[in-house]
């Protein structure tokens, strides 16, 4: 019995489960919200409602099909496309900032890196104004241009990575150097080949960050047509009331995607951060 | 949308399209049902205008003003656009609107003031210049549940629900209207609630004679014993007579759609979000008068041009804001006031029970305060305004603290 | 001949660690180039055209930026609603980090003690970390309200229920979470404490799979129990994954926005208790497009966060390696 207990933890399940429903009440709420037709939703307000009356799928056909005033299809792929190519410019050019930081020598570079740390302590909404300014010179407001490229100035992915290469024996890169490669030699089939974990995790954090970045969107477009889901979200929320049916809809196919990448992608996160330093030795 | 920052011609880049048409941009913030209405409009003109294309631009009133601000400070401003009433100065005073007088002479038969209700007409005028075209007013009346009354048994000689006409009546009525159902200790039904604040503390205050800026708009009034004691009777339904709930935010209006609160003070922009709440039976009213003077809040819609437009394309959009107004019948039916006074005293118009009822407020509808700091003397009286409701300040302290801080706005350049 | 080899390749060697030495000056820079442009053009112009903005009396729509000098700073020094939006906004990080950050070690520390069935509840604990934040607080809002709020609902539920079986307790009164200034912030703090988690969970589950696992077993033999063998091994052997979680989790507190902007925005909240800073540097740049004086708010902001954060690293950098033993007997 007491193997039994050790076992299969009973009381650890329930404890556990307890928490995760703690965790999911609002979002299950969120979820059965998105099923309702709006008069269930005001008329259930003020009770425990969970399961729709009638169960509905207008919202997510309102959601889907009203393109002109929700083009949901269009945000979505906004903040796939912005997602996903910010993931990439970061991951790329911080590996290769990361790389000089950690494994070349040159005039400066210290100073530059602390400058670049520095930076990290800035708060983002500090910038927010000059920031408008600059793109509005650039004449790059309300494109993608706006929202992709400012992502790669941050400086995290650079110490994340820093972090991790210089775990990396140095012996691989001499034994590399031997074999006649250059720096680039190294970074390309040493240093990258045995980051994956790292990288992965930056990939991961960037692309969540990316995903559901909130200011940055508000202030760079304003057009129907260019905004991001988080932010396309809000216009559910008028001025004198709330649209919960459609909003939650939205928000329910908001979070497919990114629950899926999570899920695929878990494991690495974890293995990734581990190996960075960061989380201890 | 191509952003354009340079050049004479603020308004954005593609000005002719390529079969030699004019292409006006035209902005606004009529979202839902209203945008319907305002489309038809637009796309009936195209069709009588053949020379001329329209692209209009729904903007949600959330991020509206953001985006014209912007546009008029950088570029890619819009044609024509929507401004309401008491925010006309604001522009006008920086000089981003374009003078509209001589065009409403231009087209035949000309406009005068005599075309138009005299409120929204005077609030297109900044320091002796037209800025813009009335379109609508929308007042903020009063909705009620008529099945409530009806159950508690306030109704007029044919069996209708009779809705309160003055502060007494208004008391008197509500306290039936609050019950308690659930034998809980406290009320489940209310007689009337708070939703927009600053609104109805507007139309509580100008009954009573007070005002947020003295009529020259240079110092700030509201802590004037009038202004403390409509703040007072506001407080005092709240926590004294107790025939309205502590107002939680927005969502107040949600009470009024699901039928447990049997009053409220809105505009008649709401009267699709009651229409579309199946089972809900409602009616409209002029505001109940609580003080001497009648009054009620009201917002306009006017429509504008921007600085710096070119003369070829300032009478285009003028074809365009003149059609609209000529046209503002559907408007009317789609919820505003028009301001065209043949429009209201037409028998169609009279047909539409709750925006008719609204209108008889027009004659004595007032403003928020129609200077240039408008928009940010709110920072400091919305709060105020709050703070009065939930009891968390004395109408005193609170509207002195206000006062201060409103003058010290009103005293920077 | 192995001799030769052998002076060969040590000369080979030094003659590439030579030619190591002058080639790797300007590689080094090429590589990091890509960057430094994006950061000198994205972060540190702004960073600097930002304080040049504060320097002016700038209104978006105005014709003329006047040079004024320190004059918005000292107003934003003399201006109560600043300084209320400081206090708001230390409220917020007091109350929302150290309780966030023993929530997700807590949770951490459930997680890896579970034999089997970790990845449905480490999934079902990160959900709200992908949510964005604008439905977070449109949800929440409605769990808050008064009235009609799902947690008012269930918490009379459990009161009457429990007066029902005969408890003394008074009858039930509807928390006014968001319309109290006393309850705002605190709700606020609830409410990102459920959204974040997650987020340091994952970071104190990978501190955690970093213990080896000998040590936990060597104590174990020793006869530790879980409690002791929490404080000698663990809590120490976390404390790199801890200041990380902790110092970052204190950065984005500071720069709290999104939940008063969605949950409240224009007054910010019930007499203004949900001001934070960042809010009020916003509203004053972008509703009042007082950009000049905004642009000063933002970089008060910006001296208080450095401030806390160096004071932060020089409390942790001292209590390095003190064995708990020996700071009990100190």
């Amino acid at each position: 019995m007491k193997r039994f207990l050790r076992e299969r933890q009973p009381f650890h399940h329930i404890l556990m489960a307890i928490v995760a429903f703690l965790f999911m009440a609002p979002l299950l709420w969120m979820l059965s919200t998105a099923f309702k037709r709006p008069d269930d939703i005001i008329n259930s307000m003020g009770t425990i409602t969970w399961w729709p009356h009638p169960f509905t799928l207008e919202n997510f056909k309102i959601d889907l099909t009203k393109a002109e005033e929700f083009p949901i299809w269009r945000w979505t792929g906004n903040s796939v496309f912005v997602s996903l190519a910010v993931t990439f410019l970061v991951v790329t050019v911080d590996a290769l900032a990361a790389y000089a930081y950690s494994r070349l020598k040159w005039r400066g570079r210290d100073q530059v890196f602390a400058v670049l740390v520095a930076t990290m302590l800035v708060p983002g909404q500090v910038l927010l104004i000059p920031s408008y300014l600059l793109i509005r010179e650039l004449h790059w407001f309300d494109t993608y241009q706006a929202l992709i490229v400012p992502a790669g100035a941050g400086a995290f992915g650079v110490f994340l990575l820093r972090q991790f290469f210089m775990t990396i024996p140095v012996e691989l890169e001499e034994a590399a150097r031997l074999d006649g490669c250059g720096p680039w030699g190294i970074f390309w089939h040493v240093i990258l080949p045995l980051s994956k974990p790292a990288l992965a995790a930056l990939a991961i954090f960037t692309f969540m960050g990316a995903w559901n970045a909130f200011e940055g969107p508000l202030i760079f477009t304003d057009s129907m047509s260019m905004r991001t889901l988080p932010i396309g979200i809000t216009i559910f929320q008028g001025r004198y009331s709330t649209e919960y049916g459609p909003m939650m809809g939205a928000a329910v196919l908001a979070a497919v995607p990114v629950l899926l990448a999570f899920l695929a992608f878990q494991k690495h996160i974890i293995k990734g951060i581990s190996l960075t330093g960061m989380a201890g030795r | 949308m191509i952003a354009t920052g340079c050049g004479d011609d603020r308004t954005s880049g593609h000005s002719v399209d390529p079969s030699g048409k004019i292409v006006l941009d035209f902005w606004n913030g009529f979202t839902g049902p209203d945008g319907k209405t305002m489309e038809a409009i637009v796309t009936q003109f195209e069709h009588d205008n053949p020379d001329i294309k329209v692209r209009m631009q729904i903007i949600p009133w959330g991020t509206y003003y953001d985006k014209l601000t912007l546009s008029l400070a950088y570029g890619g401003a819009p044609d024509v656009f929507i401004v309401h009433a008491a925010r006309l100065p604001e522009f006008a005073s920086f000089g981003k609107l374009h003078p509209v007088g001589d065009l409403l002479q231009s087209t035949s038969p000309p406009l005068t003031q005599g075309d138009f209700a005299p409120r929204p007409w005077n609030a297109t005028f900044y320091k002796g210049v037209q800025y813009a075209l009335p379109l609508d007013t929308h007042p903020g009346g009063l909705y009620y549940n008529t099945k409530l009354f009806k159950e508690a048994g306030i109704v007029d000689a044919n069996g209708n629900a009779k809705p309160p006409t003055n502060l007494a009546e208004f008391i008197a009525d509500s306290q039936k209207l609050t019950k308690d159902t659930d034998g809980d200790g406290r009320p489940d039904q209310w007689g009337f609630v708070y939703t927009n604040f600053r609104s109805n503390w507007i139309t509580f205050a100008t009954q009573f004679g007070a005002d947020i800026v003295s009529a020259d708009g240079k110092r700030c009034v509201i802590d004037s014993p009038e202004s403390i004691q409509a703040s007072q009777l506001m407080h005092d339904l709240i926590y004294k007579y107790k025939i309205a709930p502590r107002p939680d935010g927005i969502d107040s209006w949600l009470a009024f759609r699901q039928g447990k609160v049997a009053m409220a003070m809105e505009g008649i922009y709401m009267l699709d979000s009651l229409q579309e709440q199946t089972g809900l039976q409602f009616a409209g009213a002029p505001v109940p008068q609580f003080g001497p003077v009648p009054s009620t809040w009201a917002g306009s819609h006017l429509l504008a041009q921007p600085d710096g437009i070119s003369p070829e394309r300032s009478r285009a959009a003028w074809r365009l804001m003149r059609y609209i107004s000529d046209h503002s019948l559907a408007w009317g039916a789609g919820g505003q006031v028009p301001a065209r006074n043949a429009i209201r005293q037409s028998p169609e118009f009279h047909a539409l029970t709750v925006q008719s009822q609204f209108a008889k407020e027009l004659p004595y509808v007032h403003y928020e305060p129609l200077i240039p700091k408008d928009n940010s003397i709110f920072q400091f009286v919305d709060p105020a305004i709050e703070a009065v409701l939930l009891n968390l300040q004395s109408p005193q302290v609170a509207m002195s603290d206000a006062k201060r801080r409103v003058d010290q706005l009103l005293e920077r350049p | 001949m192995s001799a030769t080899i052998i002076a060969q390749a040590e000369q080979a060697k030094s003659t590439s660690a030579v030619v190591k030495r002058r080639r790797t000056t300007s590689p080094g820079l090429l590589f990091a180039l890509p960057h430094l442009i994006l950061f000198a053009v994205f972060l540190l112009a702004p960073t600097i055209f930002g304080f040049y903005i504060s320097l002016h009396h700038w209104h978006v729509l105005a014709k003329t930026h006047p040079y004024v000098g320190m004059a918005n700073y000292s107003a934003a020094l003399t201006d109560d609603i600043f300084w209320l939006a400081v206090r708001n906004t230390f409220y917020f990080v007091i109350l929302a980090v150290p309780a966030g950050n023993l929530v997700s070690l807590l949770l951490a520390l459930g997680l890896n003690s579970l034999r089997r069935g970790q990845t449905v509840y480490k999934v079902m604990y990160y959900m709200p970390v992908i949510i964005s934040i604008a439905v977070v607080a449109v949800l929440w809002r409605w769990l808050y309200n008064t009235e009609i709020g799902l947690l008012n609902v269930y918490l009379k539920g459990c009161v009457t229920g429990l007066r029902h079986i005969g408890l003394p307790l008074p009858p039930f009164q509807p928390v006014p979470w968001l319309s109290d200034p006393k309850f705002a912030m605190p709700s606020i703090a609830l409410m990102s404490i459920w959204w974040g988690a997650g987020g340091n969970m994952i970071l104190y589950l990978a501190g955690l799979g970093n213990i080896p696992d000998d040590y936990m077993e060597a104590a174990q033999i020793d006869g530790a129990n879980a409690w002791q063998r929490f404080w000698a091994i663990t809590w120490p052997l976390l404390r790199p994954t801890t200041l990380f979680c902790l110092v970052f989790s204190v950065l984005g507190s500071f720069q709290i926005f999104g939940q008063s902007y969605v949950l409240y925005a224009p007054g910010s909240g019930p007499a203004r208790s949900a001001l934070t800073m960042a809010l009020y540097m916003y509203q004053q740049g972008f509703s009042e497009y007082e950009i000049g004086y905004g642009a000063a708010v933002g970089y008060l902001m910006f001296a208080l966060v450095l401030v806390f954060t160096i004071l932060q690293f020089r409390l942790f950098s001292q209590r390095d390696d003190i064995q708990p033993k020996a700071r009990r007997a100190a």
